[in-house]
């Protein structure tokens, strides 16, 4: 296994309490393997994110319980120097969202590709330039030699995006974590992405975690897939399993209460409700305020079931 | 309804003219969603703007129930916003943070009637109730509710004049996919019981599919197709169209996306491409398509592509 986080809580310390924003979670993921983290905002899906690079929020963000592995060593005590120098840039990699507020504007886009490259002692001088150009030309940004000299400002959306991309793959990252890699591209740059993406690990070998909301980016991207409601993992399967079977009653009311392509229903479903405060969660299942299937026993926490092959939900439905 | 006819919008800027919209005619039928799509930058939100009146057409002709808005007299135009009502994609934005949900909801009463208190009152209630908030939203601020709820009160207000044509621009997209549903069949079922007209701005297609009567895809400000939206999706004849189709991410594993659907990006509207825009992209491109725009063709499924025969 690449990662394997175990039991993790990340809390953040707000004036109104404490926010348990990641509470107890679950996941690993394998070489050349996609997992896709799936949730609405709120649910702990970018904190996770942020937790395994300790990217937390300065002075309110504590990673308060659990483990993190990489390869086998545990991250969760690693010193803030060691986890600047061999970690994060390193062995593992972020793409935000909006390509953007990842790029600096005042830099040209070879300066912004060296960095990770240089600080992390990967290349330098003529190597370094060389391997810049095979990064750019790795993402497909053409002419990349001529244009190492340009802002960011000089690319299209798309574009930028790969240059995101391309500082995020220069070290070989095991790790890759894609925070909404899609999210602010058109439809036809998204599918673009979707494909480099796909393209970037079978060259590389590297994990992925694939933050989004859209249960459609996920399906063409991933082969498992977390979901997660309100800090918890509520289902996690075979990419299959969660789309033809989903066992979780929050799953499944996310699946029918999307819009489908050629699908004509004149009503969708909706889900009634909005998530819970995570300062002050409900002890039990925390989708049962809104679950169609309540029972009273879903006041208390639900058992987390094995329903197949690395298939597992926590509800008290199925236990 | 509402029409449009050669409507054309064209900025002039420092480093040359941007050319927004050009000549886009469409028409929306009575208490039936007409939905605009595109990708960003292709004029679908200035269109929604000149209908508005927030911004005026360099060109063509926007005309309500058969009256042309450009030659309204004050009162007349007065009567046109009334009717004619926006809700906007972020509910973060468009409710002033600092006045309460009641005062939010009367500010278009207040604009267009001089209605007793008791009356305002009485109205504000009614529209929350049909949006299904409880009148005691009233006395809060916007703060104190979820997105979902915001875009409630966002439409509470659109809804306060009773108005007859609604534009929606992405009115889910900032919302999560649990609430999207919600506002998407309170939308619904406004419409049939008000027999509103709805003009809606998506991006995403499976929503227009489902929320729409008829469509008009937008490129660079062009249409290059518009129908009904069932025909449209069933049988796309222009290529943007099957590209953006073909590109759209099916919450289905075993969905094929076409990753060569549409190469390159969409140009600048600065610069646009000579004869059909789409044509630097267009995996059918011929030699008539980089010279000549082409004319929409068909009826009432039309698509404007050399490509296709009317």
């Amino acid at each position: 296994m690449v990662l394997e986080v175990h039991n993790l809580q990340t809390h953040l310390h707000l004036k109104r309490g404490i926010l348990r924003a990641v509470d107890g979670i679950s996941l690993s993921v394998g070489e050349g393997e996609t997992l896709g983290l799936v949730g609405e905002s709120g649910s702990g899906k970018t904190l996770t994110g942020l937790s395994l690079l300790r990217l937390l929020p300065k002075g309110s963000g504590r990673i308060a319980e659990g483990s993190i592995k990489l390869d086998g060593q545990e991250l969760t005590t690693l010193s803030d120097s060691a986890m600047a120098r061999d970690i994060r840039g390193r062995r593992i990699a972020m793409i935000m969202q909006d390509p953007m507020t990842s790029l600096n504007p005042v830099f040209s886009i070879g300066d912004q590709v060296s960095n990770p490259l240089r600080n992390h002692n990967i290349a330098h001088g003529a190597t370094l330039r060389s391997k810049v150009i095979d990064v750019l030309t790795q993402v497909r940004i053409p002419s990349a030699e001529k244009r190492l000299g340009d802002y960011p400002h000089q690319f299209s959306g798309g574009q930028r995006q790969r240059i995101v991309a391309a500082m995020a793959i220069g070290c070989t990252p095991r790790l890759l974590v894609a925070d909404e890699p899609t999210t602010a591209l058109d439809v036809t740059i998204q599918v673009q992405i979707i494909a480099l993406l796909r393209q970037i690990q079978a060259d590389t070998g590297t994990g992925i975690i694939l933050i989004t909301h859209d249960l459609g980016v996920a399906a063409s991207l991933c082969h498992r897939i977390a979901v997660m409601y309100a800090g918890r993992i509520v289902e996690t399967g075979p990419v299959r399993r969660i789309y033809k079977s989903p066992a979780h009653p929050y799953t499944q009311a996310l699946l029918a209460a999307i819009p489908r392509l050629g699908d004509k229903r004149a009503r969708l479903q909706a889900i009634p409700g909005q998530p819970p405060s995570l300062i002050d969660p409900p002890t039990g299942c925390r989708f049962a305020p809104r679950c169609p299937a309540r029972m009273d026993k879903c006041a208390e926490p639900p058992p987390t079931v094995t329903l197949a092959d690395g298939h597992e939900a926590a509800c008290w439905k199925l236990a | 309804m509402l029409a449009l006819q050669n409507v054309t919008k064209h900025y002039k800027t420092s480093r040359g003219t941007v050319r927004a919209v050009e000549g886009v005619s469409f028409e929306v039928r009575p208490k039936s969603t007409l939905a605009l799509v595109g990708e960003s930058g292709c004029g679908k939100t200035t269109i929604a703007k000149m209908i508005l009146q927030l911004e005026r057409p360099t060109a063509g002709a926007i005309a309500f129930e058969g009256a042309d808005t450009a030659t309204m007299n004050a009162a007349q135009l007065k009567n046109y916003r009334r009717q004619v009502m926006a809700v906007f994609q972020d509910p973060y934005a468009s409710l002033n943070p600092r006045l309460r949900v009641g005062t939010i909801i009367a500010e278009p009463l207040l604009a267009h009637e001089s209605p007793g208190r008791a009356a305002v009152e009485k109205r504000v209630a009614e529209v929350l109730d049909i949006v299904g908030l409880p009148a005691t939203a009233a006395r809060l601020y916007p703060h104190e509710f979820s997105g979902g709820q915001r875009q409630r009160i966002a439409i509470a207000r659109a809804l306060a004049l009773r108005p007859r044509l609604m534009v929606l621009d992405e009115p889910v997209s900032a919302l999560d996919v649990s609430i999207r549903a919600q506002v998407l069949n309170l939308l619904a079922d406004i419409q049939l019981e008000f027999g509103l007209t709805y003009l809606i701005i998506a991006h995403d297609l499976a929503l227009v599919e489902h929320f729409s009567n008829d469509v008009a895809v937008i490129y660079l400000g062009r249409v290059a197709e518009a129908g009904p939206t069932e025909q449209v999706f069933a049988q796309p004849r222009h290529p943007y169209t099957q590209a953006l189709l073909a590109a759209v991410p099916q919450p289905d594993p075993d969905h094929v996306l076409n990753e060569a659907a549409a190469a390159g990006e969409i140009a600048s509207a600065l610069d646009p491409p000579t004869g059909c825009r789409f044509h630097p992209r267009c995996p059918l491109a011929i030699d008539i398509c980089r010279t000549t725009t082409p004319e929409p063709r068909g009826t009432p499924h039309q698509a404007a592509c050399h490509l296709v025969e009317a």
